[in-house]
């Protein structure tokens, strides 16, 4: 394992994919984490492991935003966001709402809630999925409270 | 039912409500304040669990077994360590963000006892305060941080309370621990709550009004409408234009206009009963622009009036004509400079109740308590008003008009129950009147040498729905667009137009800001023009001691333009010299209202039965720290110590009328005020008697700053009893583009506080950043300004420059220990240093602001 010195702002890894089922299962949605495990292989500092239901997780502490899991991710539901920003989406999926609530209960269905709340104008539905514009972002999670299908997560733990 | 930790206690909520709803009106700790509800300003920051968070967000269903802090719940040390360090490093003005603050503050050292200055600025970076520009909040974490690792609280570095020193303002405490309260922060027994329901179109006939399903609501106490109004329904800071409510036959001027009023026993009674009041409107075209105010064919927007327009001005002085014509170096240019909102942290909010003298008692946050007196008494038919301030959370001009004041009193008078009438935020920024969108023209004339000729122009500005300040921003705008430059040809022609959108009035420079931008740039291209720098023009053209301003006046000695260019001079010519990204900027603004209105300070000095003298003056402190200020003009004026002084707070039945905090006015005029008082107090003093031999003894002091109105007959009129000046310059970063240094060198005359000096310049720097750079107040086809305060483009801490404030300290006048108000002036000649910098990046020249083409512009909306 590798320790590099991390420089402000702290940056990490986060996957947009809620995995509240598992990778393997067949109805599963095609934009969210397959469970391939490449990110986790690819990691040299031990943050990104599979949960329970194999689907990718990030332990912000270790990540240091190398960006290698990003790079092999073959569903490229791995980006890079800066940890100050604990309001996040964690979902993919591009389908029409209908499509994308009968595949996941937890996936974006672009009701547009999220950027009808947002005070900051910072989230905007696009192509049917949420997306938080990280400098405008307030870090405020309204939308994480509002959010009708708990696509956005508080990576703090506070609010969701 | 929900069970969480709250300072320590274990508490239950029954409802599912915001944490914030149940923190203020459940538990009452009234530190968590409510500045938007919308996610947004962070003024009702808690921790929880450990993590800052924003009270409005979280509901109570979702708090089960958390543990949260608010101010309330900080251990004895922490409190003295956080009042300390806020207080030496004067960071608090008006206060209403920094309970949030505090949050952060410790959230941030509990994890990480010694910050670097980025991770500071990204712990505070999602609060906004609009009052400090953050330096000085950033520096009170900093020195948290190291009393917290040291365990020591150091002494007080400056302490003696006379005018010139440093000292820890009057208001640190109660506005760190949270304790001082707001309007909003009053519970009175019986209180109910009032709210208006709007005008559904900018512009519309109100055909009838049916309130009867709202009335038979249960909960609801009272639907008022115009016909109960006692006195005169049109109130207004001058003119009266301004609709309490629209009657039946009325015309709505914007979506503001307010046409019933509701209270109950509780805001979802109010709200539900506003859904429920029918009203019927015949839709007419609105006015969306000065464009359209002055067609031919324009609708007008006041049944009263005959045309749109609301003021004109025309200031000339020598033949700017002439002059022009046989100026070698002739440049005109178009200037656009848009609506700008206060956001002022703390939204407007008042309480209402009928005293034991059966008198209606306001308690207000407004920028003038005779004000609120004044225009309640006048829509109420009846002196039988008393008005004061609560702690006011920030104004910078948008607290000047009535808002809700003239509501609260109205729900009072009529169900005789203490009522609070509080805008929320969507209100807030649509209601109060916003700084006023300018186009101008201007032409400007040089000779070879650079030295100004003359000077004409032509400017409109959009007014909006009703008069406000309208008139005399304009006039400001008009005399002041000549610059603090010694030239005799000067012209300009001003129109003020009423539209259907939202009101504008005073902001923070009053005009000035708009117009100097103008000027400032036409001197910049004026320079290059020469082959001079922006510095070399201005000082070849700065108005000295004994010179005439374009006005006519004769400028006294403490005139101290030259003075604040040459105390940028050494880091001007070195980041020249360095190849760097200069862009340089003047301005001068009044301290007072002059042109001829009487402008009275007042003030009385009792001796209570504490055996302390309280200062009294009609005078409202906003947050820029006037109690402070006569505080330390009272120890410097007497033989008295800190300690045995009292500032109270303004209100009508004690202390004296002593005028709107406006025009930079209140250091200077209310200053002088009291330091008249001091004078009989000292003279009643003479035979060794101590404070306690004078108890019960009232020492009345009174100024008037006497002027000469716009246009008087004499060869050399005084407009203004002061003036101060400023010179900025911004030094860019090539690399990022960005901002890397703001110097703002300041005259201020004598400086009081020079900590509260420097927080009023860093804090208008900052302001004006967001001018130039990044804020936004759109209104849409309806007349309809945006509603969200986080998308308004504030500057955040983690975006602020270095800023490097210089307070030049120049004696001269011989008022008030020969201070000048610095308030307004802080923020004017910002813009058009930061446009020139970036004409220096890019060569790109800038005529409309907010400026494109930087790395502020907002991505992503």
């Amino acid at each position: 394992m590798m320790a590099v010195k991390k420089k402000f702002p702290y940056r990490a890894a986060v996957v947009a994919c809620n995995g509240d089922c598992p990778a393997s299962a067949g109805f599963r949605c095609s934009y969210g984490c397959v469970g391939c495990g490449n990110c986790a292989a690819v990691c040299k500092f031990g943050a990104v492991s599979l949960n329970a239901n194999g689907v990718a997780e990030v332990d912000e502490e270790r990540c240091i935003a190398c960006g290698m899991c990003v790079k092999v991710c073959p569903q490229q539901v791995i980006r890079i966001h800066e940890c100050a920003n604990s309001i996040v989406v964690k979902c993919s999926n591009q389908d029409k709402g209908k499509d994308a609530r009968e595949v996941c209960q937890t996936s974006c269905i672009g009701c547009g809630i999220c950027e009808r709340t947002c005070t900051a104008e910072a989230v905007k539905v696009v192509d049917n999925c949420a997306k938080i514009s990280e400098e405008n972002c307030l870090s405020c999670g309204m939308c994480a409270v509002k959010c009708p299908r708990g696509v956005i997560a508080d990576l703090r733990g506070i609010l969701t | 039912m929900y069970a969480f930790t709250v300072n320590g206690q274990v508490v239950t909520a029954v409802k599912k409500q915001t944490l914030l709803r149940f923190l203020r009106d459940e538990l009452h700790l009234t530190s968590v304040k409510d500045g938007c509800s919308q996610g947004a300003c962070g003024a009702c920051t808690v921790i929880i669990d450990g993590k800052t968070c924003k009270a409005c967000v979280p509901t109570t269903d979702r708090l089960e077994g958390k543990n949260i802090l608010t101010v309330e719940g900080l251990s004895e040390w922490e409190s003295e360590v956080f009042t300390y360090a806020y207080g030496e490093a004067g960071a608090v003005q008006c206060g209403f963000c920094i309970p949030g603050m505090v949050m952060c503050t410790k959230a941030l050292l509990d994890v990480n006892p010694d910050p670097t200055e980025a991770e500071i600025k990204y712990a505070i970076r999602n609060n906004y305060c609009r009052c400090t520009g953050y330096v000085k909040i950033i520096a009170a974490v900093k020195l948290a941080a190291k009393i917290l690792r040291e365990g020591v609280i150091p002494a007080k570095s400056e302490d003696d309370w006379k005018v010139g020193s440093r000292v820890h303002r009057l208001d640190v405490e109660e506005k760190v621990l949270g304790f001082g309260k707001y309007p909003d922060d009053f519970y009175m027994d019986g209180m109910c709550y009032g709210s208006a329901l709007r005008s559904k179109y900018p512009r519309a006939r109100v055909i009838s009004i049916d309130a009867s399903a709202a009335k038979a609501l249960p909960g609801v106490i009272a639907v008022l409408t115009a016909e109960d109004i006692p006195g005169e329904n049109k109130i207004g800071h001058l003119k009266h234009d301004q609709y309490t409510l629209i009657p039946v036959g009325g015309l709505t001027h914007y979506l503001g206009d307010a046409v019933a009023l509701v209270a109950a026993e509780d805001m979802e009674t109010v709200e539900k009963a506003k859904k429920l009041i029918k009203v019927e409107y015949e839709v007419l075209p609105a006015v969306h622009s000065i464009e359209e105010a002055k067609a031919m064919d324009a609708p007008i927007v006041f049944d009263e009036e005959e045309s749109n327009v609301q003021a004109h001005k025309h200031v000339s002085r020598g033949n700017a004509k002439e002059a022009i014509k046989n100026a070698k170096h002739v440049i005109t240019q178009h200037f656009e400079t848009p609506w700008t909102e206060h956001a002022f942290l703390e939204p407007e909010c008042a309480v209402a109740y009928i005293d034991e003298d059966g008198d209606v008692r306001i308690i207000s946050t407004d920028q003038d308590a005779y004000c609120t007196f004044h225009e309640c008494s006048l829509m109420l038919g009846t002196d039988k008003v008393k008005a004061e301030n609560a702690l006011v959370g920030g104004g910078f001009g948008g607290k000047e008009d009535m808002t809700v004041q003239h509501h609260a009193a109205l729900l009072a008078y009529r169900t005789g129950r203490p009522v609070k009438v509080r805008l929320t935020r969507a209100e807030s920024l649509l209601i109060h009147p916003k700084r006023h969108h300018f186009v101008m023209d201007f032409t400007m004339g040089c000779d070879e040498n650079g030295k100004i000729l003359g000077v004409k122009a032509k400017v409109a500005s959009d007014t909006g729905a009703f008069a406000s300040l309208g008139g005399p921003v304009l006039e400001r705008a008009c005399t002041h667009a000549a610059g603090p430059y010694a030239y005799e040809n000067f012209e300009i022609e001003g129109t003020a137009y009423y539209t259907n959108n939202p009101p504008a009035g005073a902001f923070r420079g009053f005009g000035v800001t708009q117009t100097c931008f103008a000027t400032e740039t036409l001197l910049n291209m004026m320079a290059d023009e020469i082959g001079i720098t922006p510095w070399e023009i201005r000082y070849r053209n700065a108005i000295r001691p004994g010179g005439v301003l374009p006005n006519g006046q004769i400028v006294d000695e403490s005139t101290g333009l030259a003075e604040t260019l040459e105390a940028v001079k050494e880091e001007y010519d070195a980041a020249m010299a360095a190849g760097k990204l200069v862009g340089l900027a003047c301005a001068m603004k009044n301290a007072g209202v002059g042109v001829g209105i009487p402008d009275w300070g007042r003030a009385k000095l009792i001796v209570e039965e504490d055996q302390k003298l309280h200062i009294y003056a009609g005078a409202s402190c906003i947050g820029q720290g006037l109690g402070t200020v006569l505080v330390q003009m009272v120890v410097s004026n007497t033989d008295l110590r800190r300690d045995d002084i009292v500032y109270e707070r303004s209100n009508t039945w004690i202390a004296p009328d002593s005028g709107t905090t406006s025009g930079s006015r209140q250091t200077m005029i209310t200053g002088e005020a009291v330091r008249r008082a001091c004078e009989k107090l000292m003279e009643a003093k003479k035979d060794g008697k101590t404070l306690a031999d004078l108890a019960g003894q009232e020492f009345y002091g009174e100024y008037l700053a006497k002027t000469d109105p716009l246009g008087a007959d004499v060869p050399n009129p005084v407009s203004h009893v002061a003036y101060g000046y400023a010179t900025q310059v911004c030094i860019l970063d090539p690399k990022s583009r960005k901002i890397d240094t703001m110097i703002a060198a300041h005259d201020v005359g004598k400086a009081v506080n020079p900590l509260s000096c420097e927080g009023q310049i860093e804090g208008g720097v900052v302001m004006s950043l967001g001018f130039a750079l990044t804020e936004r107040y759109p209104i849409d086809e309806n007349c309809k300004p945006i509603d969200k305060f986080g998308a308004l483009g504030l500057f955040r801490a983690h975006e602020i420059p270095k800023i490097e404030a210089i307070v030049i300290d120049k004696p001269g006048l011989n008022v008030a220990c020969g201070a000048i108000g610095i308030g307004e002036i802080t923020s004017i000649p910002t813009a058009p240093a930061v446009t020139d910098a970036y004409y220096r990046l890019d060569g790109e020249r800038r005529f409309t602001l907010p400026i494109s083409g930087t790395p502020y512009e907002r991505k992503g909306s």
